[in-house]
C-alpha cells in the first residue's frame, strides 16, 4: 500500500480521492432525502455541501494537473509522455487533453461543474436527479482512480516526450474541451428523464431538460464544426469529414440529440412523444458511452487515423455502459407504459405527422452510422477478422435518408397541427418551388447531371427557401425568439447544398511541380516559386504561384519534419472564394539531388539517373599503391554504371590527390545524354564514394495534391446558421422556464 | 382496415427495405483483413498489413505508380503492392503499412488504392510503458 502511494503525486491525487467520497456522500445524503420533497431538511443540505465539496475537489484535480504541466515537472508520468521542453505554453496546456487519462479528467470537470447549475434548475425532483447525475460523474472518477493520471515516475527525465506533432495546433487547444462540454452536457436530460421515471413524477421534467438538451446540442455541434474545420484546414485530410470513428462517435450523440430536441419539441407545444422522449434521452447519453468505448478501448485500433492506445480501462467502459444501460432499461420497462400519452390521430399532411416522420428519419441516420461505426465489432460474429466499411457505404445509405429529410423539411414550414389539404400545400410551394427549379436548372447548367444529385439540389433548395420564408414572417409575427427552429433548418438546407458540391463534384489532381515551371492544373497554372525555410516558430513553407483566370496569387502549403519525432508534417493552404476553394496540399518535396553517397555495389538516384557504384580501379592510371608509396599524386579510379533514358552506361571518372600536400584534383567524366560527373570525395572510413553532378538541371521538385473544392464554403455557413438557430432556439426555451418558475412561484 | 394501419404498414415496408438495401452496401463494401495467401485468391476488396521490405519502394514517374513489397511480420511471407499515387509522408520509417485494394491476378501484384501509414509516434503511450 505504501509503495503504491509512493508511486502518486499525492496532491493530485488526494484531491480525486477526496472527489470519490465527497461524491459518495452526495448520493448518501440524496437518498437520504428520498421520499421526501424539497423541504429544507438536514440530509438535503448535507447532499449539496458534499457536492460542493465534490466539485472544489475535482477542480483541484484539474488545477493540479494543469500546473504540473505548465511547471514541465517530468517526475509526473503524465506530463513525461504528452509534454516537452520545446512545447510553447498553449500546447503545454493542450498536453492536458492530449492523453486518455486528462480527457477523461477534463470530461470530469465540466461535468462537476456543470451539476452546480443543474442542481439549480432540478426544482422538486433534486434529489433523484442529483443523485443520477453524481452516480454518472462517479462512473467517470472510478476510471481515474484506477488510471490515475498523477503517477510518478522513479526517476525524473530531463525532458518529456512531447507532444504528438499531429495534435500540435491551435484547434487542439479549443477543440477537445468544448467537445468534453457536449460529451459531459449529454448526461444532464439522462438524469433528468431517469429521475421522473423514478419519481414516477412524469410532468415536470421536459420543461427543464429542453433547455439543457439544446444546449448539449450546440456545444456538440460546434464542437463537431471545429473538428472538420480542423481536419480540413491544416490536417490535409482532403475534407472535413472522414467516416472514422472518432468522427463517428460525436455524431450519433448529436443526431440522437436533435431527434431529442424535436421530441421535446412536441411534448412541450402539443403534449406529444411523451414516451419517447425517454427513450431518446437515454440514448443521447447510452451512445456518448458506446462511443466513448469504442473509440478508447483500443477495439477499433485498427481501423481509424487517430491514434488509440489501449489502457486497460476496456472491463471499465462496458461496467459503466452496462450500468447505465441496466438502470435506463429497467426504469423505462417499468415506468413507460404508465406515462400519460395521446393517440397519434393527425392527419398525413400536418405537422405533426411529419415532425414524426422527419424525427424517424434522423433516428435512422443516427442507428445507421452507429451501426456502421460497430462494423469492426459485429463482422467479428461471421467473419474470420474484422472488418470495416469505408466512406463510401456511409455516403450510399445516407444519401436516400438526406434526399428524404430534405423533402420533409421543405413542408414542414407550410403545414398546420390541425393538418392540411395537398392541393392547398402545393399551392403555397409554387413560389419556394420555382426558386427550387431555378437553382436545380443552375446545378444541371454547371455539370450536374445526375438525376438523384438534381432531385437532392432541388429538395435542398425549396427546403431552404420554405423555411427562409416562414423565419422572415415567423419572426415578424411573433418575435426572433419563435424562428430560432426554422432558421436552424434553413441551415440545413444549405449543409446539404455545400455537401453534395463539395464532395461529389471536387476535381483533385496529384502533380509533381519542377521549380520555376509553370504546370496546368484543370483552370489554374501552378509555379512553384521557391521554398521558404523556417524562421523562427514558422515553419518551412513552400511557395506556390497560382495564376487562374486572370488573376494571380499565391499559396503556402507548409511541409515540415518535426525536430523531435522526424515525422513528416504536411499542412495544405487554401484559397477560398465564394463559389469554390483551391486547396493545395503537400505530398513530398525533393530538394534536388547534385550528389549522391554510395557504398561499393549500392545504386542511388542522382538528378534523372540511376547510379550504381560498381567499385574501385587501383589501376586506372598506374598502380594507385604504388603511387601511394612513392609519394606525390594518387590516381583512385571508380567504376559507375549510369542508367539514364533506360541506356545504361558504364563510366570510370577518377578521384586525384596528393596525400603530402593535401591537394585534390577530380576531372568531370562527360555523361551520355549530356552534363558530366565527377568524384567529389572518398570517405576512407567506409569505402563510400560521393559522387557529384555538373551541367544539368536538377530543380528541386514539389508534389501537391490540387484539389478543386465547389462551394464547401456553405458547409460551414450552413452550419453557422444551424447552430445560431439553435441558439435562438435555447433563450427563447430559457426564458419560458424562468416564466414558468415565476408563475409556479406565486401560487 | 383503418387508413393510419396503412400508414403504419408502409412505413414499416420502408424501413425493411432501406434496412435491406444498407445490409447489402454493408456486405457489399466491407474490407476484411485477410492474409496474403487469401489476398491472392479472394475477388474483392480487402486490407492487407505489413512492414514496409526496406529498399523494395520503387516511384516511377511516367505512370504515377508507387512499387512496393510488404512482408507480414509473422509468417514472413511477402506480397508486391502497386499504388497509383504519390508516395505518401513518412511512409520509409512506417512501422507498418496497411493496403486496402484488390488483388491483380493478370500483373500478380496486390493493387492498393488506398494506403494507412502508421508511425512509431502514433504509439507514444505504449511505448512508455519500460519506464513505470
Amino acid at each position: 500500500m505504501l509503495n503504491y502511494l509512493s508511486t502518486l503525486y499525492l496532491p493530485g491525487a488526494v484531491a480525486l480521492w477526496a472527489a470519490l467520497f465527497f461524491a459518495v456522500t452526495t448520493i448518501v445524503g440524496y437518498v437520504g432525502v428520498a421520499g421526501g420533497g424539497t423541504g429544507d431538511s438536514s440530509s438535503l443540505r448535507f447532499a449539496r455541501r458534499s457536492y460542493d465539496f465534490f466539485a472544489v475537489s475535482i477542480t483541484l484535480a484539474a488545477l493540479v494537473l494543469g500546473l504540473l504541466l505548465m511547471m514541465r515537472d517530468f517526475r509526473i508520468e503524465y506530463v513525461h509522455q504528452y509534454s516537452g521542453m520545446d512545447l510553447p505554453g498553449h500546447y503545454q496546456l493542450a498536453a492536458f487533453w492530449a492523453g486518455q487519462k486528462g480527457s477523461f479528467l477534463i470530461w470530469l470537470l465540466w461535468g462537476t461543474l456543470l451539476g452546480v447549475l443543474v442542481r439549480k434548475s432540478a426544482g422538486r425532483n433534486e434529489p433523484a436527479i442529483m443523485g443520477i447525475y453524481t452516480m454518472t460523474l462517479i462512473g467517470l472518477l472510478f476510471i481515474l482512480v484506477r488510471e490515475n493520471p498523477f503517477v510518478m515516475l522513479k526517476e525524473t527525465p530531463l525532458d518529456g516526450q512531447g507532444l504528438n506533432p499531429l495534435l500540435q495546433d491551435d484547434w487542439m487547444v479549443i477543440h477537445p474541451p468544448i467537445m468534453f462540454i457536449g460529451y459531459a452536457a449529454s448526461a444532464i436530460p439522462f438524469a433528468f428523464a431517469m429521475a421522473s421515471l423514478f419519481r414516477r413524477d412524469y410532468d415536470d421534467w421536459a420543461a427543464r431538460a429542453f433547455p439543457w438538451a439544446l444546449g448539449g446540442f450546440l456545444v456538440l455541434g460546434c464542437a463537431i464544426l471545429m473538428g472538420g474545420y480542423w481536419a480540413y484546414k491544416t490536417l490535409g485530410w482532403g475534407g472535413y469529414w472522414g467516416w472514422d470513428p472518432v468522427e463517428n462517435a460525436s455524431l450519433i450523440p448529436w443526431l440522437f440529440g436533435t431527434v431529442l430536441i424535436h421530441g421535446l419539441h412536441m411534448e412541450r407545444t402539443k403534449g406529444r412523444y411523451r414516451r419517447a422522449n425517454y427513450v431518446l434521452a437515454a440514448l443521447v447519453y447510452l451512445s456518448v458511452l458506446y462511443g466513448t468505448f469504442l473509440t478508447r478501448s483500443g477495439v477499433l485500433a485498427d481501423f481509424s487515423v487517430h491514434s488509440f492506445v489501449d489502457l486497460g480501462i476496456s472491463g471499465w467502459l462496458i461496467a459503466l455502459m452496462a450500468t447505465f444501460f441496466g438502470l435506463a432499461v429497467w426504469l423505462l420497462a417499468t415506468r413507460l407504459r404508465e406515462v400519460p400519452t395521446k393517440p397519434n390521430e393527425d392527419p398525413l399532411f400536418s405537422r405533426g405527422m411529419f415532425l414524426v416522420l422527419s424525427t424517424i428519419t434522423v433516428l435512422v441516420a443516427a442507428v445507421v452510422i452507429t451501426f456502421g461505426t460497430s462494423a469492426p465489432l459485429i463482422t467479428r460474429w461471421f467473419l474470420e477478422n474484422p472488418a470495416q466499411v469505408g466512406p463510401t457505404w456511409y455516403n450510399r445509405v445516407n444519401m436516400p435518408i438526406a434526399l428524404l429529410i430534405a423533402l420533409l423539411l421543405a413542408m414542414v414550414p407550410y403545414l398546420t397541427w390541425r393538418g392540411d389539404d395537398a392541393k392547398g400545400l402545393l399551392r403555397k410551394m409554387i413560389v419556394p418551388g420555382l426558386f427550387g427549379i431555378a437553382v436545380m436548372a443552375a446545378a444541371a447548367a454547371w455539370q450536374v447531371r445526375d438525376p438523384f444529385h438534381l432531385l437532392f439540389v432541388f429538395l435542398a433548395a425549396l427546403a431552404l427557401a420554405t423555411n427562409l420564408h416562414k423565419t422572415v414572417t415567423r419572426a415578424r409575427a411573433a418575435g426572433v425568439g419563435a424562428a430560432g427552429g426554422y432558421l436552424a433548418h434553413v441551415g440545413v438546407g444549405v449543409i446539404l447544398l455545400g455537401i453534395l458540391a463539395s464532395s461529389a463534384y471536387d476535381e483533385s489532381t496529384k502533380v509533381t511541380l519542377q521549380m520555376g515551371t509553370a504546370k496546368k492544373v484543370g483552370d489554374s497554372t501552378l509555379t512553384f516559386t521557391r521554398y521558404i525555410p523556417r524562421q523562427g516558430r514558422e515553419k518551412e513553407r513552400m511557395e506556390i504561384a497560382v495564376e487562374r483566370g486572370g488573376e494571380k496569387f499565391f499559396v503556402y502549403p507548409k511541409l515540415f519534419m518535426n525536430d523531435r519525432t522526424r515525422q513528416v508534417m504536411a499542412n495544405p493552404d487554401i484559397r477560398s472564394t465564394p463559389f469554390q476553394d483551391l486547396y493545395v496540399s503537400p505530398i513530398d518535396f525533393d530538394p534536388g539531388q547534385p550528389q549522391v553517397q554510395l557504398a561499393k555495389g549500392a545504386s542511388g538516384q542522382i538528378a534523372d539517373m540511376e547510379l550504381r557504384f560498381v567499385g574501385f580501379d587501383l589501376n586506372a592510371q598506374g598502380n594507385a599503391m604504388a603511387q601511394m608509396a612513392a609519394g606525390g599524386m594518387v590516381t583512385i579510379g571508380t567504376e559507375i554504371a549510369v542508367t539514364r533514358n533506360g541506356r545504361t552506361a558504364t563510366l570510370k571518372p577518377v578521384y586525384r590527390l596528393n596525400p603530402a600536400n593535401g591537394a585534390v584534383d577530380t576531372p568531370p567524366t562527360d555523361l551520355p545524354g549530356g552534363g558530366a560527373i565527377f568524384v567529389s570525395g572518398i570517405n576512407a572510413s567506409n569505402g563510400e564514394v560521393q559522387f557529384q553532378v555538373t551541367g544539368i538541371s536538377n530543380p528541386p521538385k514539389l508534389s501537391v495534391d490540387v484539389t478543386r473544392k465547389p462551394l464547401i464554403q456553405l458547409v460551414w455557413y450552413g452550419l453557422y446558421v444551424v447552430l445560431i438557430g439553435g441558439a435562438v432556439a435555447t433563450f427563447n426555451r430559457l426564458r419560458q422556464v424562468q416564466k414558468r418558475e415565476a408563475v409556479l412561484g406565486q401560487q | 382496415m383503418k387508413k393510419t394501419h396503412r400508414y403504419y404498414l408502409l412505413g414499416t415496408v420502408l424501413l425493411l427495405a432501406f434496412a435491406g438495401f444498407s445490409l447489402s452496401s454493408f456486405k457489399e463494401t466491407l474490407t476484411p483483413y485477410v492474409n496474403y495467401k487469401q489476398a491472392r485468391e479472394v475477388d474483392r476488396v480487402v486490407q492487407v498489413a505489413g512492414a514496409l521490405e526496406k529498399g523494395s519502394s520503387k516511384y516511377v514517374d511516367s505512370e504515377d505508380f508507387l512499387y512496393f513489397t510488404l512482408k507480414d511480420p509473422q509468417t514472413k511471407e511477402s506480397l508486391r503492392v502497386r499504388y497509383k499515387g504519390l508516395k505518401p509522408a513518412n511512409f520509409e520509417d512506417a512501422i507498418s503499412i496497411v493496403a486496402i485494394g484488390q488483388f491483380d491476378a493478370e500483373a500478380k501484384e496486390f493493387e492498393a488504392n488506398k494506403l494507412l501509414v502508421k508511425c512509431p509516434s502514433k504509439y507514444q503511450g505504449a511505448e512508455v510503458k519500460e519506464y513505470s
